[in-house]
């Protein structure tokens, strides 16, 4: 048994090694600097918990997380059914299925700078192809980034675009592991498609489902090229999320301690939203 | 019925997501004046290909596309191997700390770029990667979306299939190429298709990695070009990205080959 055991841990440390050097180490000096005022120019300067007391009274930066929650809620439910019924129908290995596979990977093929000034043009308002449409079918053309809601609405709408593609293939690859005997057990039973669905192959899906809501989750998260191209975190502060607050207080502020603060808090958010999912699929 | 509510479904979706893809390509193709005209046109109504030619010829194309074929592919074959190695032995091994690390991997899939840019640059600096293309591809094979799908792919191959194995004495090594890597199709053919389209498209790293020109990747390439002319004109830009999708699409279509329906099939019987 204990042979076991110490060999299959030898084949986590190739990756161990990759996630110390290049993600943990720069989180823990993120960490020590979080304590300190640095402008990257003089010497960081100590100053204990004075960036954590500041945030808490940071009301742009509790909006900034408002915001990110907000799109979450408005993203990942979408982009959740969408590519699992994108998956079910795509999981067979056809010649159609093959090919609006690749079709629908395409968004998330595309560069996410090239992507979003796409979509940009598509939305905006005198010239765009979106209210072109609205306008001859006889609607009234939506200033899509220049009013809060249809902004965050446009950001949402972006982002289940550009993610179907990348969750569609988890799908795709979880169903793919589950044996073929289990359906077809079913079958005999006398299950219809829907039953089949419900009862067999979405329990049996249970590891690939945590996958894409967390993954889905983090991205959301993390998004910064999407919103920093389409909406820069305006109009006023209604698409700021927290890692477009962050950069802009680092990089055009220059305040690299309270960012790293900041980061500090957001990613201790984001892992408490990750655990209670982790938690609700585990049990 | 099922069928045609299907097929529905999948045209209904084929549109949303096609248009901009469509409406890019067939841009890519008009002039410069009809790009900015308004009404826009759906169809180019003078095809030309005006936008791939300054795409192609203004700048050392050859040297970037190069560059990012050699970070992409050594990083994607280096991301499949530590990926499925590591996503099974945190889904199948037992020791301890495996929880723990197994949460740390869900982390560290928030991290942002932006977060730890600054401190990676010191690191990638002291280890002496700066203007060196293995500084592209080292610090990016630990993939944590990458890894996270591993663990969750690994988690669902069934136990039996590895105590059989084990009880026919097969060693540890064994039991993993003989078994699990060939089990893994789908992963490795999915984490494939995700390593290289993160590595082709990605622009942070080649940003603060590389400042020669020499050593630029195509995206990298195409930032730097339009802040130096002041805007590359419209039509060159989404030439520029259609072409830059054909190796990922090439990449997807060759690795979608591994997909394959009931891999597992036949292997419960016993």
């Amino acid at each position: 048994m204990n042979k076991v055991v110490s060999s299959r841990f030898i084949f986590t440390i190739p990756a161990l090694i990759f996630l110390s050097i290049f993600v943990l180490l720069p989180i823990f000096s993120v960490f020590v600097m979080s304590f300190s005022n640095w402008d990257l120019l003089s010497p960081p300067r100590f100053v204990g918990w004075s960036n954590f007391a500041r945030l808490f009274e940071d009301k742009w930066f509790w909006n900034s997380v408002w915001v990110s929650i907000k799109l979450l809620i408005l993203t990942v439910p979408m982009t959740f059914f969408i590519s699992l019924a994108l998956a079910v129908c795509l999981y067979k290995e056809t010649t159609s299925s093959k090919i609006l596979r690749a079709l629908f990977y395409w968004p998330y093929m595309m560069p996410a700078v090239a992507g979003t000034t796409m979509w940009k043009w598509l939305l905006s308002y005198d010239l765009g192809l979106l209210n072109h449409v609205l306008k001859s079918v006889g609607f009234n053309p939506v200033p899509w980034l220049l009013k809060p809601t249809a902004a965050l609405i446009a950001i949402a709408l972006l982002r289940t675009w550009g993610m179907t593609g990348l969750l569609m293939m988890m799908f795709i690859t979880g169903l793919q592991s589950i044996p073929e005997e289990l359906h077809e057990a079913a079958k005999v039973d006398g299950a219809n498609r829907w039953q089949m669905f419900w009862y067999v192959t979405f329990p049996l899906l249970k590891n690939t489902n945590l996958l894409v809501l967390t993954t889905d989750i983090a991205h959301v998260f993390r998004d910064f090229a999407g919103i920093y191209v389409l909406t820069g975190g305006g109009p006023g502060y209604s698409t700021m999320v927290t890692p477009l607050y962050i950069y802009n207080t680092a990089f055009t502020q220059w305040r690299i301690g309270y960012a790293y603060a900041m980061s500090i808090v957001f990613l201790l958010i984001s892992f408490a939203i990750a655990m209670v999912t982790l938690r609700v699929r585990e049990r | 019925m099922a069928k045609y509510i299907k097929w529905i479904f999948l045209f209904t979706m084929l549109i949303f997501y096609m248009l901009p893809v469509y409406y890019s390509i067939a841009s890519s193709f008009k002039g410069l004046k009809e790009i900015y005209s308004y009404p826009p046109t759906i169809f180019p109504e003078k095809p030309t290909i005006q936008g791939y030619k300054e795409a192609l010829q203004k700048q050392d194309m050859s040297t970037y596309l190069k560059n990012t074929l050699f970070v992409a592919c050594v990083a994607t074959v280096i991301t499949v191997l530590i990926n499925v190695m590591g996503g099974y032995g945190l889904a199948k091994g037992t020791f301890i700390g495996k929880i723990a690390l197994n949460r740390l991997v869900v982390m560290t899939l928030f991290v942002t770029a932006q977060v730890i840019m600054v401190p990676l640059f010191v690191i990638i600096r002291r280890l002496g990667l700066i203007n060196n293309l293995w500084g592209l591809i080292l610090p990016a094979v630990y993939t944590p979306t990458g890894m996270f799908t591993a663990i969750q792919y690994m988690k669902d191959i069934p136990d039996e299939f590895l105590e059989s194995a084990k009880i026919d004495g097969a060693s540890e090594w064994a039991i993993f190429w003989k078994i699990v890597f060939p089990l893994s199709k789908p992963l490795i053919a999915a984490l494939a298709i995700f390593s290289f389209t993160w590595r082709w498209n990605d622009f942070i790293l080649p940003l603060i990695v590389v400042n020669r020109r020499k050593l630029y990747t195509l995206q990298l390439a195409l930032a730097v070009i339009q802040g130096e002319y002041g805007g590359v004109p419209w039509n060159t830009i989404l030439a520029f990205s259609t072409v830059s999708i054909i190796p990922t699409l090439i990449i997807f279509l060759v690795f979608q080959k591994f997909f394959m329906r009931g891999i597992t099939a036949g292997g419960l019987k016993y």
